[in-house]
């Protein structure tokens, strides 16, 4: 996998911005890799452990805004998974690979193709 | 239930190391309720493997497999089969478990991934507590059901210890109630607290003969 | 046998030009299954649709993947053309091929295309049938609360044919109304007789909750009244307990009176101030009136709105010199602006300090002193009577509805944290609504938009008397659980219980109605016991596979 990005997006913020930011014709790298859940609450560690597994460079998890989340607490648990497999990854001496959680709305396709941008270039300079 | 944690990665790291093909079990009783060793905590785990050692060069393979009671022969029997592929077991059990394992497959190395720590209860969401230290002579019934063996951080078993810290928290540890304040308001509420005036004479802490046993009437 | 798995894609009516379509049918065309693939310029229109089911039907096909807009437009549709093919309709797998990959990147497309299909190709495999089923629900609907919100609500559900019991704690209906009395002429007392008369509306006084248990369509909700209490069942339950409010004198240190001798003076709420307009036997008219608000509430559209009606109405009635201390007046609801523009026209001046005012006695009167940001000068006045600024509270009873539902509250106590994907009537369970007062809506304006927007929503819910469900989307596997309650606990949406199985095992069970397909249960299971059906683990780790795997 060469620097492929596998991005957790939940249904009802991160996967309507997505898809607003292809309406809007904004473009972002090729090599991001989306997959939709109900909410960001769904994705669990070993989601990420195995897409790292796999060799991506980098796992993002987005869901909602804080406080907006659509399942109350989703967004709130997959930041501490998030948070929890970091240090997992450090236990390991694996942590060169980004693994972030984003939070935005679904009418903020800027904020998504930013996340895809930023993660990116920290793939490239990291020489992934 | 029982309380266990998993050990540090460095340990675990260090114990896998001359092997190349293991078995990361895990059991799906006490364990797993308290999100140290169940089936999820072995995928982690051996996922964690994986990548660490394939950073270094240095593949592991790993098999899964968990079991509903790690303590049970017949049920640690079925991974029979599994076990006879590998060269070691990394067991997420509690000592127990851990155990039984080493006693059935005896020419296989088993190694523990979890420190077994306490007989306890969840107090909050992941937050686990110590309860019960199986001191094996129970005196909850003059504590108004608060253990001060392992509640108390001195162990005291007549009343508090005059360090009491304000808010009624431990002189040890200011993060942990103070137990024999705790106590006192229980046998309050009861209105026991004339209990509290009765002097316990110094303790037998061998009341368990370790290794202990347990007959139960033959039902 | 492998399952046979046809693929659709489509162009999008020829539009989407960077993906090179032959090449990506005959690569998807060797993947592990797949026995049909097909190319469509329509499969949003009808014809597109025919040939969807028609080469279903001809090929025998099992699983469908289409490949695509986004499944956010067409899923729901697609999976009724599967139904209508004679396969269950969430055998079906989307990849996103124009939204998320067509219309995002330059150039040649194509290897991301082929494996975003090979991502749901893999993703389809797995699925499983689910099937539906219209649950029964009861039709009947508990409103807590005995005001305005709560008495056109039970009178708007009964228009739409829908019994209601109105749950009143006190001993009569009709509390809190003075300001609507007041300042729109509203007549309680016609209020209260046509819910009295009214057939389909149950009026309990001097009653309360004392335990809900259930679930949308079945609520158990046990009541005491005076001489007992009655268990009843309710489809759905709407809260319109209304507010309370607080001199901010009294709770905020920096606007605290200055002067002990402060309390014999005339320092009053906004509903007295109402109560002294409409007293005909007031004894003496106060001359100059001081009105305060904005500054320890920021969120301040009712005291404005207050504020701004009483001040009318007293310089009609007294003719009264009227001063209002305020950081800035909020004039965002319906009417306001108008209502600011009149109210400064009849000569009520208004002062914008940034700082709270300080208040003191001088000669029985209230003395009020801020520092006027226009005037760059301090401005003193002293009063008869100081209309001073309010907080505004849920009503009292509040915390204990909220743990009798299980029903977070917002910081300040009111239901309905904001949150924009409940809003604005919503909660985190289903079938529980919020009107008006309590959560915090206190102008006319919202809390009749309240109003429709609940009633709207219940009977869309229970009017047929069965909610359509899919049954067992989200299961707890009873041979798996141990029952150790974390599903149960961290719920959103409190649609798990403990249950009995075989006469003696508990484990969880999660409610068809309930459940508001989330995961989180699912993700947190220590023993896996959940499954979440078409996001399960190997269903979303079967994407990750073929990810650069071709």
């Amino acid at each position: 996998m060469n620097g492929c990005i596998v991005a957790f997006c939940c249904e009802h913020s991160a996967y309507p911005a997505a898809d607003l930011a292809g309406k809007l014709r904004l473009h972002y790298p090729e090599n991001i890799r989306v997959i939709r859940v109900p909410c960001a609450g769904r994705v669990d560690v070993i989601h990420i452990l195995k897409a790292l597994e796999k060799g991506a460079a980098a796992v993002l998890v987005l869901g909602c805004e804080d406080g907006a989340c659509h399942h109350i607490t989703g967004n709130t648990r997959a930041k501490e998974r998030v948070k929890y497999c970091n240090m997992l990854l450090k236990e390991v001496q694996i942590d060169g690979r980004p693994v972030a959680m984003f939070n935005l709305s679904p009418n903020a396709p800027h904020k998504f193709v930013s996340a895809v941008n930023e993660i990116t270039k920290i793939i490239k300079e990291s020489g992934r | 239930m029982i309380i266990a944690e998993r050990k540090p990665m460095e340990e675990i790291k260090q114990a896998m190391a001359p092997y190349k093909k293991v078995l990361v079990a895990g059991c799906g009783t006490c364990v797993a309720v308290c999100w140290a060793g169940g089936e999820k905590e072995v995928e982690i785990l051996a996922s964690q493997l994986r990548l660490a050692r394939s950073a270094e060069g240095n593949e592991i393979v790993t098999l899964e497999a968990t079991v509903e009671r790690q303590c049970e022969k017949e049920m640690v029997e079925e991974l029979k089969d599994k076990v006879a592929e590998v060269e070691a077991v990394l067991s997420l059990a509690c000592g127990s478990g851990v155990q039984t394992m080493a006693e059935l497959f005896e020419d296989k190395p088993v190694f523990p991934a979890v420190n077994t720590t306490f007989i306890g209860m969840p107090e909050k969401e992941g937050l686990w507590v110590e309860m019960c230290g199986a001191c094996g002579d129970c005196v909850l019934d003059r504590t108004g059901g608060i253990c001060p063996i392992v509640r108390c951080a001195k162990g005291l078993l007549n009343g508090p210890c005059g360090g009491t810290r304000k808010g009624g928290k431990c002189e040890i540890d200011p993060e942990k109630d103070c137990a024999w304040v705790l106590i006192y308001r229980r046998l309050e509420k009861q209105g026991r607290l004339d209990l509290m005036r009765e002097y316990y004479s110094p303790r037998n802490f061998r009341a368990v003969k370790r290794p202990g046993r347990v007959q139960a009437v033959k039902a | 046998m492998e399952t046979k798995i046809g693929v659709f894609l489509c162009n999008c009516g020829g539009a989407i030009k960077n993906i090179d379509f032959d090449a990506a049918v005959k690569k998807v065309a060797k993947f592990p299954g797949v026995t049909c693939v097909n190319l469509s310029s329509d499969l949003c229109l009808e014809e597109g649709k025919k040939k969807m089911i028609s080469c279903i039907r001809g090929e025998n096909i099992e699983r469908v993947v289409v490949a695509a807009c986004s499944p956010e437009f067409q899923e729901h549709i697609l999976r009724e053309v599967l139904e209508k093919a004679g396969l269950n309709g969430h055998l079906l797998s989307m990849a996103n091929i124009r939204e998320q990959c067509s219309w995002t990147h330059d150039g040649d497309v194509t290897e991301k295309a082929v494996e975003l299909v090979k991502m749901a190709v893999n993703r389809v495999r797995l699925l499983q049938p689910m099937e539906k089923k219209e649950l029964p629900v009861n039709r009947e609907v508990l409103v807590v609360g005995g005001g305005f919100s709560a008495s056109n609500t039970a009178l708007q559900l009964s228009r739409v044919g829908l019994r209601t019991t109105l749950l009143e704690k006190e001993a009569v209906l009709g509390a809190g109304t003075e300001e609507l009395e007041s300042f729109y002429g509203f007549d309680t007392g016609s209020m209260i007789s046509a819910v009295e008369v009214d057939k389909n509306i149950e009026v309990l006084t001097s009653a309360q909750m004392t335990e809900v248990g259930g679930k949308i369509g079945d609520f158990s909700v046990r009541i005491r009244q005076e001489g007992g209490e009655i268990l009843r069942k309710y489809g759905a339950i709407v809260l319109a307990t209304g507010h309370q409010t607080e001199l901010a004198l009294d709770s905020e240190p920096q606007l605290r009176a200055e002067d002990e001798a402060i309390s014999g003076l005339n320092i009053v709420s906004q509903e007295q101030f109402c109560c002294m307009l409409g007293n005909s036997g007031l004894e003496t008219e106060p001359k100059t009136i001081g009105f305060m608000f904005d500054f320890s509430d920021e969120n301040s559209r009712f005291t404005t709105l207050a504020t701004l009606n009483n001040a009318l109405e007293a310089k009609k009635k007294w003719g009264s010199e009227i001063y209002v201390f305020c950081k800035n007046v909020k004039v965002d609801s319906e009417g306001m602006e108008k209502l600011y523009r009149e109210a400064r026209d009849c000569g009520v001046v208004f002062l914008k300090s940034e700082a709270p005012p300080r208040i003191t006695a001088e000669n029985g009167r209230v003395k009020i002193e801020a520092k006027d940001v226009f005037l760059g000068e301090d401005v003193i006045l002293a009063c008869d009577v100081l209309v001073a600024e309010e907080l505004y509270l849920p009503a009292e009873g509040a915390e204990n509805l909220s743990s009798l539902l299980s029903i977070r509250r917002d910081s300040k106590g009111f239901f309905q944290d904001e949150n924009v994907h409940l809003y604005p009537v919503g909660s985190e369970k289903k079938g529980v609504f919020f009107i008006g007062g309590c959560r915090g809506d206190l102008d006319l304006g919202r809390v009749l938009t309240d109003i429709s927007s609940v009633v709207m929503k219940v009977h869309e819910l229970l009017s047929s008397g069965k909610i359509l469900v899919e049954l067992e989307k989200v299961k707890a596997d009873p041979q798996k659980c141990v029952a150790c309650l974390t599903c149960i606990r961290v719920c959103p949406h409190g649609a798990i219980q403990l249950v009995r199985v075989d006469g003696s095992k508990e484990v969880a069970e999660i409610s068809d109605l309930a459940c508001d397909a989330c995961g989180i249960c699912a993700a947190i299971c220590p023993a896996k016991a959940i499954k979440f059906q078409g996001y399960r683990d190997e269903e979303i780790l079967a994407q990750i596979e073929a990810i650069q795997e071709l």
